[in-house]
């Protein structure tokens, strides 16, 4: 059983509130970066005049339906990929309250509510959105249940895998009357996906670990969009037989399991990461760590499922296969 | 027994005064600044409703949920200190917490807190109950009568057991239960409604008459039992029912805010530094006094850092724990 308990350490409590704190940061979504927005305007101007004044009527991630008036003209959004993919339908003006993840400078004379998932109830009621974009958790509602309770329409978004991303769009094009943007967005990324999937066709696929959290290691399973675009980018998972989406794997089966490749995010905050893999007790011992077959990807590309999808793939080509990535806008090239 | 340096009214009154201040302090000061006449007009329910909303259903049921926790926490941490003759004594010692907390991430990982807005508060004040019936028949299965030792021992067991259990849980369950389980444990405020502020007051007022009317058994019983004994107190009885209510007054706060630590170990120790230990004046002083105590801690937990709010229990042992050493440090007056 490779799937080890985080835990069996003396400060188990310390380790685990670290992985979760982590979360916070590290995971899809929640990592504080500058976002791109790649081809908004061409998203702008494809969005016409969809506007409609009819009645929206929508079933949330969490089979909560949802009732307004009309388009959403004052929204708070506690999703920063969900903020972008606003920005990408043309809809920035319509963001009133954002999270304090989300610094394009677009946003920057918006409001920050706080954190995703610890939001201030007050500072959001003050700002009196006509609707919030929540996280789907099916665990603990307290703050879209108060929301709620305070007649604030919340609609909750659950992104895990790339159709989560294709859905959210709609969605959100549906919510703020920007349907047709909604529709030349979803098939710009169809189209980008379709030509990284292409670009790799007849390569050798290398089995690849993409290093979600490196302590304890947990990497992205096949059921997310992570590990869907590591397919589309030409390589294989090395855990591709986990039920989990984000498995806490024990070392020693990494080192079994000899991926060909690690992938490891890179932000601003963890520039030295590929250094500070290669000097970590287990991590070097990897197969892959010790010589040196370690690529790095923009953290923010990864974190974020939603108009950047496409260049996500893209990044993840570049770093699985470097002979294709000379034609590429941005490649992300591995640092030493 | 030493009667205090300023009469009990007195006491009583500046402490409540403290309290007030707290508490229009935590009704003034939010992430949305308002000023003193709105808040004034959003009370009376006049003036723009989203105000009225963020005054009256945000704001003031979290305050007063806040002064209830930190009464509770801090008569229970009182009692517990009497009742063990153990200065660490503290609401927690016998295993509430960890019982809460199982009950808690129980209704988390089963998904059953986010079906029912009940299931977790209920499930919450469960464990902690059947957690202190555990450590109680555990303590009363050794020897004849309650022996106050094996009663710490048999909280801590139980605690570590509980605990173990909950991060064998937590380490099988998905990021999202464990998110949800962590900030739960971390303790706030912020899910106060005037429903939860409701239920908890109907819980906590019984609990501190009750204590209250065993002041004077906790004197004598915090000399020693046999003198207690010999002094006509029934000592099995008192301390069955005081562990019972006070464990039951932790058990009510735990489940509407988390875990909170701090406020019932040392606000005791703080009342009973500066006017003595005679249990008729600690425990009203000392519910005053973490009342007040943790609607301040609240309030700096909601604004110190903007939007971003601090986990209540980092305030208060960031700003308590300066303060008790200060009082530990200060000359004793004769």
């Amino acid at each position: 059983v490779f799937l080890s308990p985080s835990s069996h350490r003396a400060t188990r409590r310390v380790s685990l509130l670290a992985v979760v704190l982590a979360a916070g940061t590290l995971f899809p979504a929640c990592a504080p970066e500058s976002p791109r927005g790649p081809d908004a305007a061409a998203a702008r101007g494809a969005a016409g005049g969809a506007a409609r004044d009819t009645a929206i009527r929508l079933i949330d991630d969490g089979g909560r339906e949802i009732r307004l008036a009309g388009p959403a003209r004052r929204v708070i959004s506690l999703i920063p990929s969900a903020t972008e993919t606003l920005m990408a339908l043309g809809a920035t003006d319509r963001v009133v309250g954002r999270t304090r993840y989300d610094v394009a400078p677009e946003l920057a004379a918006v409001a920050s509510v706080g954190g995703g998932i610890g939001p201030s109830v007050e500072a959001i009621v003050a700002l009196r959105p006509d609707l919030v974009l929540a996280w789907e958790n099916d665990k603990r509602r307290e703050v879209p249940n108060k929301l709620a309770a305070l007649g604030v329409p919340v609609f909750s978004l659950r992104t895990e895998d790339t159709s989560d991303v294709f859905r959210n769009i709609a969605n959100l094009g549906r919510l703020t009357a920007r349907d047709s943007a909604a529709t030349a967005l979803a098939a710009r990324l169809r189209r980008e996906l379709d030509e990284v999937r292409r670009s790799v066709a007849g390569q050798p696929r290398p089995s690849v670990l993409y290093v979600v959290f490196n302590d304890p290691p947990m990497t992205a399973g096949p059921g997310t969009f992570i590990g869907q675009l590591i397919g589309v980018a030409g390589g294989r998972l090395a855990f591709d037989d986990v039920r989990e989406l984000w498995p806490t794997v024990a070392m020693e089966e990494i080192v079994r399991r000899d991926p060909d490749v690690v992938v490891l995010p890179v932000g601003e905050f963890r520039s030295n990461a590929v250094a500070a893999l290669r000097d970590r007790a287990g991590w070097r011992d990897v197969p892959a760590v010790r010589a040196g077959r370690v690529v790095t990807v923009p953290a923010d590309l990864l974190s974020r499922p939603g108009p950047n999808l496409g260049a996500a793939a893209r990044a993840l080509r570049a770093a699985l296969h470097p002979e294709l990535a000379a034609g590429d806008a941005a490649p992300p090239a591995p640092r030493p | 027994m030493t009667p205090g340096p300023w009469p009990l009214a007195l006491r009583l009154a500046t402490l409540a005064v403290v309290l007030a201040v707290a508490m229009v302090a935590a009704v003034r000061l939010g992430a949305v600044s308002l000023d003193t006449g709105a808040v004034l007009d959003a009370l009376a329910g006049r003036g723009d409703p989203t105000m009225v909303t963020i005054v009256r259903e945000l704001r003031l049921p979290r305050a007063v949920q806040a002064a209830l926790v930190g009464a509770a926490l801090a008569v229970s941490g009182a009692t517990f200190q009497a009742l063990l003759r153990n200065p660490l004594a503290e609401p927690y010692i016998l295993g509430v917490s960890s019982g809460a907390a199982a009950g808690a991430v129980a209704t988390v990982v089963t998904g059953w807190a986010a079906r029912t807005v009940w299931a977790l508060p209920a499930a919450a004040f469960a464990g902690a109950t059947l957690s202190m019936l555990l450590v109680l028949r555990i303590a009363l299965g050794v020897g004849r009568a309650l022996d106050t030792r094996v009663l710490l021992l048999a909280g801590v067991v139980v605690s570590s057991f509980l605990a173990a259990l909950i991060w064998l849980v937590l380490t099988f369950a998905d990021i999202e239960s464990v998110r949800s389980a962590i900030f739960w444990m971390m303790g706030s405020h912020a899910g106060a409604t005037w429903r939860s502020v409701g239920t908890l007051g109907a819980c906590l007022a019984p609990a501190f008459l009750v204590l209250l009317a065993l002041a004077r058994p906790l004197n004598l019983l915090a000399i020693g039992e046999p003198t207690a004994a010999y002094l006509g107190t029934p000592v099995e009885r008192t301390k069955l029912v005081a562990f019972a209510t006070a464990t039951l007054l932790t058990a009510a706060s735990v489940a509407m805010s988390g875990t909170i630590g701090f406020v019932g170990l040392v606000v005791p120790h703080a009342v009973r530094l500066v006017w003595g230990a005679d249990n008729r004046a600690l425990l009203p002083c000392a519910a005053l006094l973490g009342a007040a105590f943790l609607v301040g801690a609240d309030t700096i937990a909601r604004t110190a850092a903007g939007a971003t709010e601090l986990p209540v229990g980092v305030v208060t042992a960031l700003v308590g724990v300066p303060c008790f050493v200060w009082l530990l440090r200060r000359p004793v007056a004769a």
